[in-house]
């Protein structure tokens, strides 16, 4: 189950796109989102498919891996649509059986819907896809780097953030090791109600708990005998710096978000 | 007086702490260092030794100003750590590497957490790329540099925090127990890294370890006991003291051991003696001695050796109604995906009743999937597995029982401590098994006393005792279940020698007295040769030797082709043996070839 979960992974691989700047991905993909809301006319959702074809096609990331991704989510999409088609009621009825009123109202909404939540859902994940946790966290830390003059510590939260990323996978190793240790001594996680199964995770939570903050604190005094001391005068092995590849990609957003603005006028 | 720098030096530091109780009131105030004073020169390369809780952590934690003292001076290249203002420049002259490799890697790329020291430091882009490229070539894992840490082994993330500190360019490297947690193999190519880095790039190197044979290349050593500096001095002038080290929980390397009866026992003479200072040396002294035309090859090489046997006969037919049996099984991790690997591959087993068998083998070999499958963790991809006659895969087996029946104890099982006192942690095992809470606090009692521990020890909080009496009540915890057999993954992981040896005779008394099966698994070739009766060699998740530890460890050509060491003493006997002479080979226990070694001297009548 966790493993066709494609959502928020990196795809590694060589292309255009992974290679560009994280803040130019992470505005695109704002860009992105947003224009789906311009309007709900058939013209814009042409182009908004058509610039999305050409983006995945420019990643490189197989077309199959991002419909997993999709179908992951499948039920909450259908879900959202089922609810629309029903709900949304218009003057011309379609189809009528007992309760159920489908009319071309709904029907349109629906496929609206449908269509805008798989477009944002593929336009955003096409951005952890084709950029490392590291570089979005750059990313993100650099963007917001205004804030720091208000006193929002983004060095820190970005820091936490990647530090996080490194010890998530060691912490899922160690909750299954404990696990497996407390199943030796006799637990059995599928047994009894409710309250009993909850019951069941106190051996599990408290010594995953306690090894968290054991690597923590062993943590903090690693980072201290490397002389970290905060963001101030630090700098960077990978300072982020835009390209001329960056330039023409903002060009390209610039020109798409026009576009877009035009289609939401003119149709 | 030297007439290089003095690097660090250290001025008579006490550091005192207070211990609190829960509700934060003071206990007691426990002095971790008592007058500690030490001269580091420059280019040396310094052991400080000292079994868990002696102290000597805390001292390495006061050169890299991590700590500072409650009374004395701690100056690091001129510079005391008494002003906030050197510290980090004594940070970045005294770097540290620490015990656990997964917790001070800070990068989620190899090359990052290499260049996270340098970026601290301010240094330019260009010259951290300089750096962190010297830095990885220097460790050998410039071939990793794009991986994910998590992606290593323990060996190499140790690699990756030296290159990370080197990249710092310090003056002086501390191992903080950097060792403790990798195997055999890890520990030793860590003390040649080590070494190295003193010899060619004339870094000051300080170790922190418990393990004596890895002190044997330093210039200078410190014992520590009870935050005290018991002893210092060359290697061979503090591995003379054999009461004292004995005093301070240490032990000496075991070919050391063998070399000091020998000597004893006249066997080797003094100015041999003098000479020996690995285990290659002893053997060549022996050779020398006793055999000047030189000798063949190993014996199983040329096919003489006793013949140990791979394959039990087990193929379901007349299957033992009693023990432990592994039918033909396979296990493959992750079926049907890309990263799909086969752990276990047609092995076939049988542990009978009150056995004490050890599982040897690499890293990966296979050997903790093995001992998964012996409860039911892990159940086969193919084959079976049978409890008492019983396939464990039958609907009306009862697996509850099995858990119970066979106590798995993890590496590190203190880490599975969770209850707020001693007796409710070991309690919990007996109590999943349906049985009333009067009877299981008795196990409880029982265990506990099983595992050595006082009984007023039952309301303190596992959290507040030190690592060896927490793996003891880990222990205890699934003792108290009653199991017939015990299967450990390499329980004297992280512990000094002292604590080590007293895990190990509990386990031998649990075996002899209550008739509890042992299935150890083991890096430490020397602690199976002292307390195990068979060995299971496992290699690329296949079993490739299963028979008595003598039959085992006298295959020594076999062995080195697998890439596992020997113990010394089963290669001398092999070494005596080869020599001509007619001497014992089916015994391990140093005990038993101390008396082989005496029994063949006073024969041979001939002195050297």
């Amino acid at each position: 189950m966790m493993k066709d979960m494609t959502i928020g992974q990196f795809y590694n691989t060589d292309s255009v796109i992974h290679r560009l700047d994280p803040r130019v991905k992470v505005i695109f993909t704002l860009v992105y989102v947003m224009s789906l809301f311009f309007s709900r006319n058939p013209v814009l959702y042409v182009a908004a498919f058509a610039v999305l074809v050409f983006y995945i096609k420019l990643s490189k990331v197989p077309v199959s891996f991002i419909l997993k991704g999709l179908k992951a989510l499948g039920m909450i999409i259908l879900f959202t649509v089922v609810i629309n088609l029903f709900t949304v009621q218009g003057a011309k009825t379609l189809v009528e059986w007992h309760f159920i009123r489908i009319t071309d109202a709904g029907l349109k909404s629906a496929i609206y819907l449908g269509l805008r939540l798989c477009f944002m859902i593929i336009g955003s994940s096409m951005m952890t896809y084709t950029t490392t946790p590291n570089a979005l966290t750059d990313g993100l830390e650099k963007m917001l780097g205004w804030m720091k003059r208000i006193h929002v510590p983004v060095h820190e939260f970005a820091m936490i953030m990647a530090i996080a990323l490194r010890f998530v996978p060691i912490l899922v190793d160690e909750l299954d090791k404990i696990m497996k240790a407390q199943m030796a001594r006799g637990v059995d996680f599928k047994e009894g109600n409710l309250m009993a199964r909850l019951k069941k995770l106190v051996p599990i939570i408290i010594p995953l708990f306690v090894s968290a903050v054991r690597r923590s604190n062993e943590l903090a005094l690693a980072m201290d005998a490397r002389c970290y001391h905060g963001g101030e005068g630090r700098t960077k092995m990978k300072p982020l710096q835009y390209k001329r590849n960056d330039r023409i990609a903002y060009v390209f957003v610039i020109i798409y978000l026009a576009m877009m603005i035009a289609i939401a006028i003119h149709f | 007086m030297d007439i290089r720098q003095k690097l660090i030096d250290i001025k008579n530091v006490t550091f005192e702490y207070f211990r609190r109780d829960a509700e934060g009131n003071v206990q007691d105030m426990v002095e971790a260092l008592k007058d500690v004073s030490l001269e580091v020169t420059e280019g040396q390369f310094i052991a400080i030794l000292g079994r868990n809780g002696s102290g000597k952590s805390t001292l390495a934690k006061h050169i890299n100003a991590l700590l500072f003292p409650s009374e004395g001076e701690v100056i690091v290249d001129g510079m005391s750590t008494e002003e906030e203002d050197n510290h980090l420049a004594i940070r970045q002259t005294a770097g540290m590497v620490f015990q656990n490799p997964d917790n001070q890697i800070v990068g989620n790329l190899v090359e990052e957490d290499v260049a996270f020291g340098p970026e601290n430091l301010g240094v330019a882009t260009a010259d951290i790329w300089n750096r962190v490229d010297a830095a990885l070539n220097e460790m050998g894992m410039n071939a990793f540099r794009n991986q994910s840490p998590n992606h290593l082994s323990g060996g190499q993330k140790q690699r990756v925090a030296i290159a990370g500190v080197l990249a710092m360019h310090p003056k002086c490297i501390i191992f903080d127990e950097a060792t403790a947690m990798l195997d055999p193999q890890g520990r030793k190519n860590m003390i040649a890294v080590a070494k190295r880095l003193q010899e060619e790039n004339g870094i000051t190197v300080i170790l922190i370890t418990h393990h004596m044979d890895e002190v044997l290349a330093a210039d200078h050593v410190f014992v520590m006991k009870s935050g005290r500096v018991a002893a210092q001095g060359t290697p061979a002038k503090i591995f003379a003291q054999k009461a004292l080290l004995e005093d301070c929980g240490l032990c000496l390397p075991v070919f050391y051991q063998y070399m000091e009866y020998m000597r004893q026992e006249k066997i080797l003479t003094d100015r041999m003696c003098s000479r020996i200072h690995t285990e290659q040396d002893l053997l060549a002294c022996l050779k020398e001695a006793y055999a000047p035309g030189g000798v063949g090859d190993w014996p199983d090489k040329k096919g003489t050796a006793d013949a140990v046997f791979a394959d039990s006969p087990t193929d379901g037919v007349g299957k033992p109604k009693e023990g432990l049996l592994l039918n033909h099984v396979s296990y493959i991790y992750n079926k049907g995906y890309a990263d799909e690997r086969k752990a276990l591959d047609d092995v076939s087993l049988h542990i009978g009743k009150g056995e004490f068998v050890a599982v040897i083998g690499h890293t990966g070999s296979g050997k903790s999937t093995l001992m998964q499958h012996l409860n039911g963790l892990y159940l086969p991809t193919e084959g079976n597995v049978y409890y008492d006659g019983q396939d464990i895969t039958d609907s009306d087996f009862s697996m509850k029982e099995l858990r119970q029946k066979v106590g798995l104890v993890f590496q590190y099982p203190e880490y599975q401590l969770f209850a707020e006192t001693v007796e409710k942690d070991v309690c919990f095992g007996p109590e999943n098994m349906d049985i009333s809470r009067v009877e299981a606090q008795k196990r409880a009692y029982e265990a506990i006393e099983a595992v050595g521990l006082p009984d007023t020890i039952y309301d303190s909080s596992p959290l507040q005792l030190s690592g060896g009496q927490k793996r003891r009540v880990a222990m205890a915890g699934i003792l108290a279940m009653q199991p017939e057999y015990l299967v450990l993954d390499e329980p004297t992981a992280g512990l000094d020698p002292y604590s080590a040896k007293a895990i190990l005779q509990m386990l031998k008394d649990l075996q002899e007295k209550q008739g509890i099966g042992i299935v150890l698994v083991s890096h430490s070739m020397e602690e199976v040769a002292e307390y195990a009766d068979r060995i299971i060699v496992m290699d690329q998740g296949r079993k490739c030797m299963d028979g008595p530890v003598w039959a085992v460890y006298n295959q020594i050509y076999r062995l080195e082709q697998l890439g596992l060491s020997v113990p010394v003493g089963n290669r001398i006997l092999v070494t005596l043996q080869q020599m001509g002479y007619s001497v014992h080979t089916q015994i391990s226990r140093m005990e038993d070839i101390f008396v082989e070694l005496a029994r063949w001297k006073s024969l041979m009548g001939k002195q050297v």
